[in-house]
C-alpha cells in the first residue's frame, strides 16, 4: 500500500467485514471514498481520511453533520480509526444517496424548472439547518449536491465547514480561506473571518442555481485561470436570469439577491432566502 | 415619503404657517438657530397645531464647535476630550441633558448626538455604538434615532459605506437621522457615487427595519423615496437644503447676506432667479414654469398673471413657501406601492425634467447653479446602482418595511 491512493482493496475489505460489495467511489486529495452495503443500514459510503489530514478538521466535519442534523444531509452512521501502513486513518460511514451529483446532471444541460426549484428549496432546507446550528458549509457547488432517484436533493461534504462558535482552524494570516474558486464569495476566499456567515453559502448556492438554470457558470466559463475567476467574482455581476415560468421573475430576483458581491446586499439570513424560495415553489406547485 | 421642515435661520414663522396650512407636519428644530426659550416656545406652538410634531437635531457633529448659540445650550459640554468623553460620565451627562430637553419640548423621538465622520473607522463606529448603548440604558421612553453624519469623502467611499452597513447589523435603534455633506459644497450633487452610497445606506438601514430620515436635503433627494426613506428634511436657505458642517463654527459666513429670490419649477427640478422668468416671459415660455395641477401652489400664481414676473412682488418668503409646498407634494407623490413603480415614477420625473430643460435651455433660460440638467444623469446613475444591488430585496419587502 503506497499511501491511500494505492490502498489495497482486499486488505480494506478485511478491515470492514460487515460491508459487502466495497468498491471505490471517488478519490480526493485527503480522502478515499468507497461504496458498500451494510447489513442493517443498506447502501453506505465509507470515507477514509488520509493520516496527513488535520484530525481537528475531520472531527469538525463529523461534528458539523451531526449538529446540522438535517433531513437533506446524509447522516453519519459510524466513525472510527484504522491502522494502515501509512499511519492511523480516521474513517466514517454515512448513508449513501443513490443518484447523481448535480455536476453529473449538468453534463447533459441545464436542469428542468422543477429540478431547479427543488434543488433550491432542498439545499436551502439543509442550509437553514446549518444556520440554526451556526455552521457555514463553505463549499456549496454542483459537485456537493446529489439528486436522488426520487428527485430529492441532498447536500454533502461538510469537509471545510466553519463552526461559527468555534475558533477557526484556518490561520488568520492566510491570504486565502478555504473555498472553491468560482463559487465562493470574496469575503470567504479573502479569509475575512468576521464576515464568514451563512451568506457565503447563499452566494455559492446562487451561483449554483444560476449554473443549473443556464448550464454555465459565468465566473468560470472561458476564464484563463483561477485568478481570472476570482476577479470575475469580485467585479462581474451575473446577468439576470431569463427563464420562462410563472414565477421566473421572482426566481431571477432571488438568484440576483443571493449572488450580490457585498453580503449586506444579499438576503440577511438563510431563513429569508428559504421563505422566498418556498413561496416560489408553492406558487409553482413544487 | 414625508417632508420634514429643517429649521434654519428665519424659519419660525414659515414653520408655524406651513404646519398649519398642511394640517400637520414635523419640524426638526435647530439649537444653532434657537435659544432654549425659543425651542420650548416654538415646539409648543407647533405641537398645538393639528398634526404638529417636533424633533430636535442636537447638532453635535463637531464636538469642538464654537458657534455661540449652539454652545450656549445646557446640554453642550463645557469641555471635550475625544479620548475620554465617549466612555465616561460626560456621555451620560450629555445624553441625560438631551433627554430632558427632548422631554421639555415634547419631541416625537430622541435623535441621539452623532459626530461627523471624516472617515468611517473603528473609532467612529465605536463612539456611535457607545452612544446608542448608553442611551438605551437610560431607558428614556423615546424611540431612539442614531445620527449618521458623514463628510463628503466618507459618503463617497464605497468601502467605508460597506463597513458602516456591516456594523449597523449589530445596532438596533428605532431609526436613523442621516446627514451627508455634499461634495465640493455643491448645492446639487454632481457625483453619482455619493448619491448611490447615500441611497445604499438609506435602503440598507430601512431593510433592517429602522426608520430613516435624511436631514438637510433639497429636491435632488426626492430619489430617496426609491430607497424607501421615511422622510427628507428641507427648509428655506441652501444651508438647510444641504449640509455644510462649517455652519456650526463661529466663523461661518451666512449666505443670508447674499439674498436672491429663487423660483422653484418642480417639473424641471430647477430653480430660477426672477430675471430669468422675465426672459421666459419675453420668450413666451413662462407658462412652462407654472406647477402642474398636482403640484399646484397657492404661492406662485401671481407669477403667471401675465405681468412681468419681476414686477409682481414675488417675495423671498413666498418663494420659500412655494418651494416647500411643491417639495412636500413631490415627496407624497414619490411614495408608491411598489419598488418598481417608485423607480418608474422617479425616472419619469427625470425624463420630463430633461425634456423641459432642453426646451428652456434652447430659449436661453437656465437655473445657473440650481439648474438640474447636469444632475439628471447623476440621479439616473445612482438609481441604476440601487436597482442592481438592492432591487430584488426592496421589491420583495417593499410593503413590509
Amino acid at each position: 500500500m503506497n499511501g491511500l491512493n494505492g490502498i489495497d482493496l482486499v486488505w480494506l475489505r478485511q478491515q470492514f467485514p460487515r460491508l459487502s460489495n466495497l468498491n471505490p467511489l471517488s478519490v480526493g486529495g485527503q480522502k478515499l471514498v468507497f461504496a458498500g452495503v451494510h447489513p442493517i443500514d443498506g447502501e453506505v459510503v465509507l470515507k477514509l481520511i488520509h493520516p496527513r489530514q488535520d484530525h481537528e478538521q475531520t472531527r469538525r466535519e463529523l461534528l458539523a453533520v451531526s449538529q446540522v442534523n438535517s433531513e437533506r444531509v446524509p447522516p453519519i452512521l459510524e466513525v472510527g480509526t484504522i491502522s494502515t501502513p501509512v499511519g492511523d486513518c480516521s474513517w466514517f460511514r454515512e448513508r449513501k444517496i443513490a443518484g447523481k451529483t448535480v455536476r453529473e446532471l449538468l453534463v447533459v444541460g441545464p436542469l428542468s424548472i422543477s429540478d431547479l426549484l427543488r434543488l433550491g428549496l432542498h439545499t436551502l432546507e439543509a442550509l437553514l439547518n446549518a444556520e440554526q446550528a451556526k455552521i457555514v458549509h463553505r463549499d456549496v457547488k454542483p459537485e456537493n449536491i446529489i439528486r436522488d432517484n426520487s428527485g430529492s436533493f441532498w447536500l454533502i461534504d461538510f469537509g471545510i465547514a466553519r463552526h461559527l462558535d468555534l475558533d477557526s482552524i484556518t490561520a488568520t494570516v492566510s491570504a486565502f480561506g478555504k473555498f472553491t474558486v468560482g463559487y465562493a464569495p470574496q469575503e470567504q476566499y479573502r479569509n475575512v473571518k468576521t464576515e464568514i456567515d451563512a451568506r457565503c453559502d447563499l452566494f455559492a448556492l446562487g451561483v449554483t442555481l444560476y449554473e443549473c438554470a443556464t448550464g454555465r457558470n459565468p465566473f468560470a466559463d472561458g476564464a484563463r485561470d483561477a485568478m481570472e475567476q476570482l476577479t470575475r467574482v469580485e467585479t462581474m455581476p451575473l446577468p439576470r436570469l431569463s427563464l420562462t415560468f410563472a414565477s421566473a421573475q421572482k426566481f431571477a430576483d432571488l438568484v440576483a439577491a443571493m449572488t450580490q458581491k457585498r453580503r449586506d446586499h444579499r438576503p440577511s439570513t438563510v431563513r429569508e432566502a428559504y421563505d422566498w424560495m418556498k413561496e416560489i415553489c408553492d406558487a409553482e406547485g413544487i | 415619503m414625508e417632508l420634514y421642515l429643517q429649521f434654519g435661520y428665519g424659519m419660525m414663522e414659515h414653520c408655524r404657517f406651513l404646519v398649519s396650512a398642511w394640517q400637520g407636519g414635523t419640524v426638526v428644530l435647530s439649537p444653532r438657530d434657537l435659544t432654549h426659550e425659543q425651542l420650548v416656545r416654538l415646539s409648543q406652538t407647533i405641537r398645538e397645531l393639528p398634526g404638529g410634531n417636533v424633533l430636535l437635531d442636537p447638532q453635535f457633529y463637531l464636538p469642538r464647535a464654537d458657534h455661540e448659540r449652539l454652545c450656549s445650550h445646557q446640554y453642550w459640554p463645557d469641555s471635550y476630550s475625544t479620548g475620554t468623553f465617549w466612555q465616561g460620565p460626560a456621555l451620560t451627562e450629555l445624553l441625560t441633558r438631551l433627554r430632558d430637553l427632548n422631554q421639555s419640548i415634547g419631541s416625537a423621538t430622541f435623535i441621539l448626538p452623532g459626530v461627523l465622520a471624516d472617515t468611517i473607522n473603528d473609532d467612529w463606529l465605536e463612539i456611535h455604538r457607545s452612544i446608542l448603548e448608553e442611551a438605551t440604558a437610560l431607558d428614556t421612553g423615546f424611540p431612539l434615532y442614531m445620527t449618521i453624519a458623514l463628510s463628503a469623502d466618507a459618503a463617497r467611499n464605497q468601502d467605508q459605506i460597506a463597513v458602516l452597513l456591516e456594523r449597523a447589523e449589530t445596532w438596533e435603534p428605532a431609526g436613523y437621522y442621516i446627514v451627508c455633506e455634499h461634495p465640493g459644497g455643491n448645492y446639487l450633487v454632481n457625483d453619482p457615487n455619493w448619491l448611490a452610497n447615500v441611497l445604499d445606506v438609506a435602503a440598507g438601514l430601512r431593510l433592517r427595519g429602522a426608520s430613516v430620515v435624511l436631514g438637510y436635503c433639497n429636491h435632488q433627494m426626492l430619489i430617496a423615496a426609491c430607497a424607501k426613506a421615511d422622510a427628507i428634511c428641507s427648509g428655506t436657505w441652501m444651508n438647510v437644503r444641504s449640509f455644510p458642517p462649517d455652519k456650526f463654527r463661529a466663523s461661518y459666513d451666512e449666505e443670508i447676506r447674499q439674498r436672491t429670490t429663487w423660483y422653484y419649477c418642480p417639473q424641471s427640478l430647477s430653480e430660477y432667479t426672477i430675471p430669468f422668468l422675465d426672459i421666459a416671459r419675453r420668450q413666451q415660455v413662462l407658462s412652462l414654469f407654472a406647477p402642474p395641477a398636482p403640484l399646484d401652489s397657492p404661492y406662485s400664481g401671481i407669477l403667471f398673471s401675465g405681468q412681468q414676473p419681476s414686477s409682481v412682488g414675488f417675495t423671498e418668503q413666498t418663494a420659500f413657501r412655494h418651494y416647500l409646498h411643491c417639495l412636500r407634494a413631490q415627496c407624497t407623490a414619490a411614495s408608491l406601492g411598489t419598488y418598481d413603480d417608485s423607480v418608474a415614477f422617479h425616472e419619469s420625473v427625470l425624463n420630463d425634467a430633461a425634456t423641459l430643460l432642453a426646451r428652456l435651455h434652447a430659449a436661453g433660460i437656465k437655473g445657473q447653479l440650481r439648474d438640474f440638467r447636469e444632475i439628471i444623469d447623476v440621479n439616473r446613475a445612482a438609481l441604476s446602482v440601487l436597482t442592481a444591488t438592492r432591487a430584488p430585496i426592496l421589491r420583495r419587502r417593499w410593503t413590509a418595511i
